[in-house]
């Protein structure tokens, strides 16, 4: 044995994380729809330092988005509503797929549909695509065919949801969560009974703003998504109650920040986490939660990612 | 691409008039590839705050190869409140240089039209072109909204100024100024001019109807809500004028031609 490692104390800490199969170089993942599909920020931050990327939202067609203002920032926080403006499916696999996949980072990629033909679709389409790691499953999405109302507040329908996804692909299927529901663990149960690899949570809280001047709302769409570190209290207890209520691994969103913030997520139980709204702020968050996870685990004697969680 | 996130040192900042500030950063490696019309996002909040939570995007007013990087930007909420607060010696984290610039066209005359602040990027683009065929328009309400003046005149072959109450210049608004421009009197050319102007929307609209009925060509410097300014939110939707895309601010602008966007 060299002498080197004789002289340590203590065992190096070991961020990298190994989740619903995916093998991710550490826990710090950037949140879809804040780092497009990765080029566009590939000159100020370095994805191959991180654990992964969330691309952008894909839908089965292109989607033009909402009409502007789409964003509105508030205290500590934003407010967006883009309308999941993105190049659907063909350009994403023909135009993103190639500059993605030359890139050593695991990338998964985030699916939403109007109904649960159209997330089958594109999950069948992605399946054996190289260089796609997993699928994120937004099931914030309104259901055309159920009247709007979103997959993601009726554990029924987000449980059949992930069956028929299950069922065409054999890529990790992670189902992303939205808050604005009255009881998260229910839904999380649900998908969970349904064969679901991992949660995400959670999505934007639904809110907005008005514009007092111009007597009227600022967002053109009247509700946008709350993101930043406004909502993170409410993620960190969304958290640790899913982590509480399913077997299956858990990825802590909402206003982290800091290596400080993502660490208070593994403390809740979340085995990974993704960086959204700090992403826009400032590119390199990312990489320095990284660096801070690292640093705070190596201070601290902690040699897994998992051992931090409160029992 | 290269863009920059760095940490600047403050070398300058001057209160021009009541709410107009003139901030010169050093930022070597932002100010030797900056283009006219580029602009950068500036963190506000004092000592790594989250409020407020979003950058600010300012023009570029001015680049040198040494490394200075100038802003000229009006004190008009929290944000630009806590910038002009910083002083020399203090820090200012930037990112930049971001979006697309004005396109340097063949043309005769260049006429540069700045309403307000909308005269922040017209100076570094006045300097890249050839002076003596840059006539610049300046308006304001009144005399306290024209900023840097002299650099202007030096940048310039032709400077005119207009205010709406009359306190320097022509009295009235840019287009005022516009209409009385002999547009065929350029120094060595006989090529039609072109139009680049930045300022508030109502004012835009009226250039982007003059240049159009004399068949010139414009291009406009736009603003919209930004959240990162470095193409990933797509919150900078901004209609186009034709049915397709939205065009976004932060990449395929803040500079336009006229004939890209949907006027209203
Ligand atoms: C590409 C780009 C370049 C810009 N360049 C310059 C520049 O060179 N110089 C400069 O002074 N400003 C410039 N702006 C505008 C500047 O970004 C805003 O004034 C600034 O973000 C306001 O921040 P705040 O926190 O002070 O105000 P906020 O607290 O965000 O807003 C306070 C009030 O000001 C209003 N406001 C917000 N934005 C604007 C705006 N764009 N114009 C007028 N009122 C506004 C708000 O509606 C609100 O009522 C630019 C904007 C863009 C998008
Ligand atoms: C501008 C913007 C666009 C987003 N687009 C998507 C999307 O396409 N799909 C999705 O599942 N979540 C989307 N989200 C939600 C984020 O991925 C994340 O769940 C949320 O913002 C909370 O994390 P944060 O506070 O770190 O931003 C978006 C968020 C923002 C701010
Ligand atoms: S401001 Fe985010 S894409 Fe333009």
């Amino acid at each position: 044995m060299p002498y080197f490692e004789q002289k340590s104390t203590r065992p190096l800490p070991r961020t990298g994380v190994d989740l619903a199969g995916i093998k991710f170089k550490n826990p710090v993942i950037l949140a879809s729809g804040t780092c497009g599909y990765g080029q566009e920020i590939d000159d100020l931050l370095d994805l191959e330092l991180l654990g992964g990327i969330v691309v952008k939202g894909i839908s089965l067609g292109e989607r033009r988005g909402n009409p502007p203002p789409r964003i509105h920032e508030t205290p500590c926080g934003l407010l967006n509503a883009i309308g999941l403006e993105n190049v659907g499916l063909e350009r994403f696999l023909s135009e993103k797929m190639p500059w993605l996949r030359k890139i050593d980072t695991a990338v998964i990629v985030n699916i939403l549909g109007n109904s649960a033909e159209e997330y089958v679709q594109i999950a069948r389409s992605l399946d054996r695509v190289p260089g796609i790691d997993g699928i994120e499953v937004n099931i914030s999405c309104p259901n055309v065919k159920a009247g709007g109302i979103a997959f993601g507040a009726d554990p029924a329908l987000a449980a059949e949801i992930t069956r028929r996804i299950k069922t065409v692909t054999s890529l990790p299927v992670i189902v992303k969560l939205s808050p604005n529901v009255t009881d998260i663990t229910v839904i999380a149960r649900a998908v969970e009974g349904a064969g679901a690899d991992a949660i995400s949570l959670i999505n934007t809280l639904l809110g907005m703003a008005i514009d007092v001047k111009n007597k009227r709302p600022v967002l053109a769409n009247i509700f946008g998504g709350l993101s930043g570190p406004a909502i993170k209290p409410i993620a960190l207890r969304m958290v640790w109650q899913v982590a509480r209520a399913v077997e299956i691994p858990v990825i802590g969103i909402g206003g982290i920040s800091t290596s400080q913030d993502a660490i208070e997520f593994f403390m809740a139980g979340a085995s990974a986490i993704q960086v959204g709204t700090a992403t826009l702020v400032n590119p390199g968050s990312a990489a320095e939660i990284v660096a801070g996870i690292a640093s705070f685990m190596d201070k601290e004697g902690i040699s897994d990612i998992s051992q931090m969680r409160i029992p | 691409m290269s863009r920059y996130s760095a940490t600047c040192h403050i070398i300058d900042q001057v209160r021009l008039a009541q709410d107009i500030f003139h901030l010169v950063v050093d930022a070597p490696d932002i100010a030797r590839v900056a283009r006219p019309g580029q602009f950068c996002m500036l963190a506000t909040a004092h000592g790594g705050g989250l409020d407020p939570l979003l950058r600010r995007p300012l023009s570029i007013h001015d680049a040198w190869p040494s490394g200075r990087l100038e802003f000229l930007y009006r004190v008009v909420g929290k944000g630009t409140d806590l910038l002009s607060q910083k002083g020399p010696g203090e820090t200012v984290c930037v990112l930049g240089p971001l979006g697309r610039g004005f396109r340097p066209e063949p043309c005769g005359k260049s006429i540069l039209v700045g309403g307000g602040l909308g005269a922040a990027p017209l100076l570094f683009l006045a300097r890249s072109l050839d002076r003596m065929d840059v006539t610049v328009i300046l308006g304001g309400r009144s005399i306290h909204e024209i900023a840097r003046l002299d650099a202007f005149e030096g940048a310039a072959g032709e400077v005119l100024v207009t205010t709406e109450d009359g306190s320097r210049g022509i009295k009235g608004l840019v287009t005022t100024a516009l209409e009385r421009l002999d547009i065929s009197s350029s120094s060595h050319t006989d090529a039609i001019p072109c139009v680049f102007a930045c300022g508030p929307w109502p004012m835009m609209k009226a250039v982007y109807a003059w240049a159009t009925a004399k068949g010139i060509a414009i291009q406009v410097s736009l603003e919209t809500q930004m959240a990162c300014g470095t193409g990933v939110c797509l919150g900078c939707a901004i209609r186009p004028s034709t049915q397709g895309r939205y065009l976004h601010t932060c990449k395929d602008g803040p500079v336009f031609f006229g004939t890209e966007i949907d006027w209203g």
